[in-house]
C-alpha cells in the first residue's frame, strides 16, 4: 500500500518536472558572516541570553561554579532537584522543581545553548521543571550559528539536539508575552570561565 | 462558529469587515508582527543575500525533488525511523489512525502543524475513537472554542483577552479574568495532565535534512519538545516540500524563519530529531514514524510560477503585511492557509473552482512579495491563477463597453463628442456605481487637453 503510494508520488514529481520549463535564476550571493560587536563570545551570551529574560552569572572556575549552583537552589528553596546524569522516569519527573543540566555548546550572537543527547539526557530535565539551571564551560561558547552547526556535523549526528534560547513563552494571546506556557519559567546559566 | 468555505470568501470578507472586534484584534496583532519583523530584518545587513540563497535552496530542491525526498527517506530510515507516503489527505489520516489504533492508544497529544489542519486529521482521530488535544495555547483556544486557526503562527489571533477568559471560564472553569499570565497559567496545568497520560505525540516539521535524516521543529512554548519526547509513539507529518539538501542549510532558513514570522532571532527551542534513541534507556519515543504528504504538492512543480508555492515555509509575513488580510482575518478565507500564500495555495490544493475568489481577494500591491524570505511572487501567481480561472475575456457587457471604447478612440469626431457627453453625464446620473462605491471619482476638468491646445 505505502509502497505503491511512494512510487506514485514520485512518479508524479518526476512527471511534472519533466513537463514544465526551468525556474527564474536566483543569483546567489554568498552571505557573509556578521559580526554584530566586538565584545568578547562570554560577555555577547550574556547579553544576548539576559535580552530573552534568562539569567547568566559568569563564576571564576568550576568550584566558583557549584557555588553559585548551590546559592540559587537555596535562594529558590528547591526541595527536589533532577540532575541530566541521573535523570528521574518521565513519570516522576513532573514533581520536581529544578532541573540540572550542562550543555555542549552555547552561541553567543542568540544566547542559546545548544545540548547534545550524546552528551546527556536532557530531554526532560531541561524541560519539565519550572527552573531549569544550565552549567557551560566558556571554551564551548561559539560565536555563531554557522559555527554551532559545523560544531554538530563533527561526528554522527545525534538523536536528539534541543537548542534554547531562554525560558519557554508565548505570545498567543493579544500578542502579549507570557513566560513559562509549557517548558521553564525560569532559565540560569551558570559559565564556568576556567580556561 | 461554522466553518466558512472559500467559494463564498466576498460574503465572509462582508461580515468580517462588521465585525469590529475582530477588526480591532486584527489591526494590533499585524501592525505589531510588522512592526517586529522589520527590526528584525534590518538587524542582518545580509538580509537581502539570505532571502536569495534561501530561494535558491528552495529551487535547487524543488527541480530535484524526487532525489532529495529519496535522500532523506534513506538517512531517516537508517537511523530507524519509518517513513510513511500519503497521496492524499485521506490516506494520511488513515495510516496515522492505523498505527494508534494498532497500539491501542487513546489519548493524543498534538504541536501545531498546519499539514494536520489541512488534512483535518482531528475529526478521523476522534472519529477512531481517540481523545485528541491540541497543546499549542493558540491551538487549544481554537479547539476549546471549535474554530479553525486564523493566522498560520498566531491561530487565536482574532480573539481578545477577554473572549478567551470567558472561554477558559466556560470550558475550564478558570475564576473569570483577562489576565494573561493566569489565562497562560490555567492552560499549562490542563495540559501537563493529558501530556503525562498521551499515548501518541504528532508534530509537524519545519525542515527535514535530506543528508542526514534529521527533521527540525521549532517552536517557543515548549510543548513540541513535550509532544516529540514523552509519548512512546511520535509520529511527524510532514508536505513533502519540507526537504532541504543539507544540515548547513539550516544557517540560513533558521536565520529567516523566525525574524519573518514573530521577529526573534531564534525562536526559544529547536528541536533536532535523527531516527530514534539508540539505547533503551535512553529518553524518547521508542518509535518514530514520519509521513510524507503529496495532497496536490507535485502538480504544482508542472509550472515555474505555480512551483513557487513550493518554497514556502510557513512564517506568516506575508498575512500581516496585506491589505486584505489586515481587514478581514483569516476566516473569511474558508481554508487552513490564509492571507496571500493562502489564497495561492488554497486553489491549487482543493481545485481551482472550490476558491475561485481567493485570487482576487488581493489588490496585488505587492507587499507580500517585499517581506517573503524565500522571494516567492505572489502577486505573480495570483495572476496565473486568475488567468486559469477565467480564459473567457471578461463578461458580455465588459467586452461590449471595450469594443465601444476602442471605436471612440479611433475616431477623433467620437472621441470629442465623449468628452463634452462625459462631462454633462457625471453631472446628472450616476455612473460606474460599482467603482465609485468605495472610492472618489475625480470630475472630469472642464476644458480638455485638446481645447487647451487649440486656445493657447
Amino acid at each position: 500500500m505505502s509502497n505503491s503510494a511512494r512510487e506514485v508520488i514520485l512518479g508524479s514529481i518526476r512527471t511534472h518536472l519533466a513537463a514544465s520549463p526551468p525556474a527564474d535564476d536566483h543569483p546567489v550571493t554568498p552571505a557573509n558572516p556578521v559580526i554584530l560587536s566586538n565584545s568578547d563570545p562570554i560577555t555577547r551570551f550574556k547579553e544576548s541570553l539576559e535580552a530573552v529574560s534568562g539569567h547568566c552569572i559568569i563564576a571564576t572556575d568550576a568550584t566558583d561554579a557549584t557555588d553559585v549552583l548551590k546559592q540559587i537552589l537555596t535562594d529558590l528553596k528547591a526541595q527536589r532537584v533532577a540532575y541530566s546524569d541521573n535523570p528521574p522516569d518521565k513519570h516522576d519527573i513532573f514533581g520536581f522543581d529544578v532541573g540540572v543540566s550542562t550543555a555542549q555548546a552555547a552561541i553567543a550572537e542568540t544566547g542559546t545553548l545548544v545540548l547534545d543527547s550524546a552528551g546527556e539526557r536532557h530531554r526532560l530535565v531541561s524541560l519539565v521543571p519550572p527552573v531549569h539551571i544550565a552549567i557551560i564551560n566558556a571554551s564551548c561558547i561559539v560565536e555563531t550559528l554557522s559555527e554551532a552547526l559545523t560544531l554538530l556535523q563533527k561526528k554522527e549526528i545525534s538523536p536528539a539536539i534541543t537548542f534554547i534560547t531562554g525560558p519557554s513563552r508565548t505570545a498567543d494571546i493579544e500578542l502579549t508575552l507570557a513566560i513559562g506556557v509549557h517548558g521553564p519559567q525560569q532559565l540560569y546559566v551558570i559559565v564556568d570561565g576556567s580556561k | 462558529m461554522n466553518h466558512l468555505s472559500s467559494e463564498t470568501f466576498k460574503e465572509n470578507a462582508k461580515a468580517a469587515l462588521a465585525d469590529v472586534q475582530l477588526r480591532g484584534a486584527l489591526k494590533n496583532a499585524t501592525s505589531l508582527f510588522g512592526e517586529r519583523r522589520k527590526e528584525a530584518a534590518a538587524g542582518l545587513p545580509n538580509w537581502e543575500d539570505l532571502r536569495s540563497q534561501a530561494r535558491a535552496i528552495k529551487d535547487e530542491v524543488l527541480l530535484h525533488l524526487d532525489r532529495y525526498l529519496e535522500e532523506f527517506v534513506r538517512n531517516a530510515e537508517s537511523r530507524g525511523a519509518t517513513v510513511h507516503w500519503a497521496r492524499d489527505a485521506a490516506e494520511a489520516n488513515s495510516i496515522i489512525c492505523g498505527l494508534a489504533t494498532e497500539r491501542a492508544a487513546r489519548i493524543v497529544v498534538k504541536s501545531k502543524s498546519m499539514t494536520t489542519e489541512e488534512t483535518h486529521l482531528n475529526e478521523a482521530l476522534e472519529a477512531a475513537g481517540m481523545q485528541v488535544v491540541e497543546t499549542d495555547l493558540g491551538e487549544y483556544i481554537i479547539q476549546l472554542a471549535h474554530e479553525p486557526p486564523s493566522h498560520i503562527i498566531a491561530p487565536a489571533i482574532h480573539k481578545t483577552r477577554q473572549q478567551i477568559g470567558e472561554l477558559f471560564t466556560a470550558e475550564l472553569g478558570m475564576p473569570p479574568t483577562d489576565n494573561v499570565d493566569q489565562m497562560t497559567s490555567t492552560a499549562r496545568m490542563k495540559l501537563r495532565d493529558r501530556f503525562a497520560a498521551a499515548d501518541v505525540g504528532i508534530s509537524g516539521v519545519n525542515f527535514a535534512i535530506a543528508e542526514t535524516g534529521t527533521i527540525v521543529i521549532v517552536e517557543n512554548e515548549g510543548n513540541i519538545r513535550l509532544t516529540t519526547s514523552l509519548p512512546r509513539l511520535h509520529i511527524a507529518v510532514m508536505g513533502i516540500e519540507k526537504v532541504i539538501p543539507r544540515f548547513n542549510d539550516l544557517d540560513v532558513f533558521l536565520k529567516l524563519l523566525p525574524r519573518s514570522g514573530t521577529g526573534q532571532r531564534l525562536t526559544t527551542y529547536q528541536s533536532f530529531i535523527t531516527g530514534i534513541k539508540r539505547a533503551p534507556s535512553d529518553e524518547g519515543p521508542d518509535e518514530l514514524h514520519i509521513v510524507l504528504l503529496d495532497n496536490g504538492r507535485s502538480r504544482m512543480l508542472a509550472h515555474p510560477v505555480t512551483r513557487q508555492s513550493l518554497a514556502c515555509i510557513r512564517c506568516g509575513a506575508c498575512l500581516n503585511a496585506c491589505p486584505v488580510y489586515q481587514q478581514v482575518g483569516g476566516h473569511a478565507y474558508g481554508s487552513v492557509y490564509p492571507g496571500p500564500i493562502g489564497a495561492v495555495i488554497t486553489p491549487q490544493l482543493m481545485g481551482i473552482q472550490k476558491a475561485a475568489q481567493l485570487p482576487y481577494a488581493s489588490s496585488l500591491c505587492g507587499a507580500c512579495r517585499e517581506v517573503c524570505p524565500v522571494k516567492i511572487d505572489i502577486p505573480r501567481l495570483l495572476l496565473h491563477l486568475r488567468g486559469e480561472i477565467s480564459p473567457r475575456k471578461g463578461s458580455r457587457a465588459e467586452r461590449l463597453a471595450f469594443k465601444m471604447w476602442a471605436r471612440v478612440m479611433t475616431s477623433p469626431s467620437l472621441y470629442r463628442l465623449s468628452s463634452v457627453a462625459g462631462r454633462i453625464l457625471q453631472r446628472v446620473m450616476p455612473i460606474s456605481r460599482a467603482w465609485t462605491k468605495g472610492r472618489d471619482l475625480r470630475p472630469v476638468e472642464s476644458k480638455s487637453f485638446h481645447d487647451l491646445w487649440t486656445n493657447e
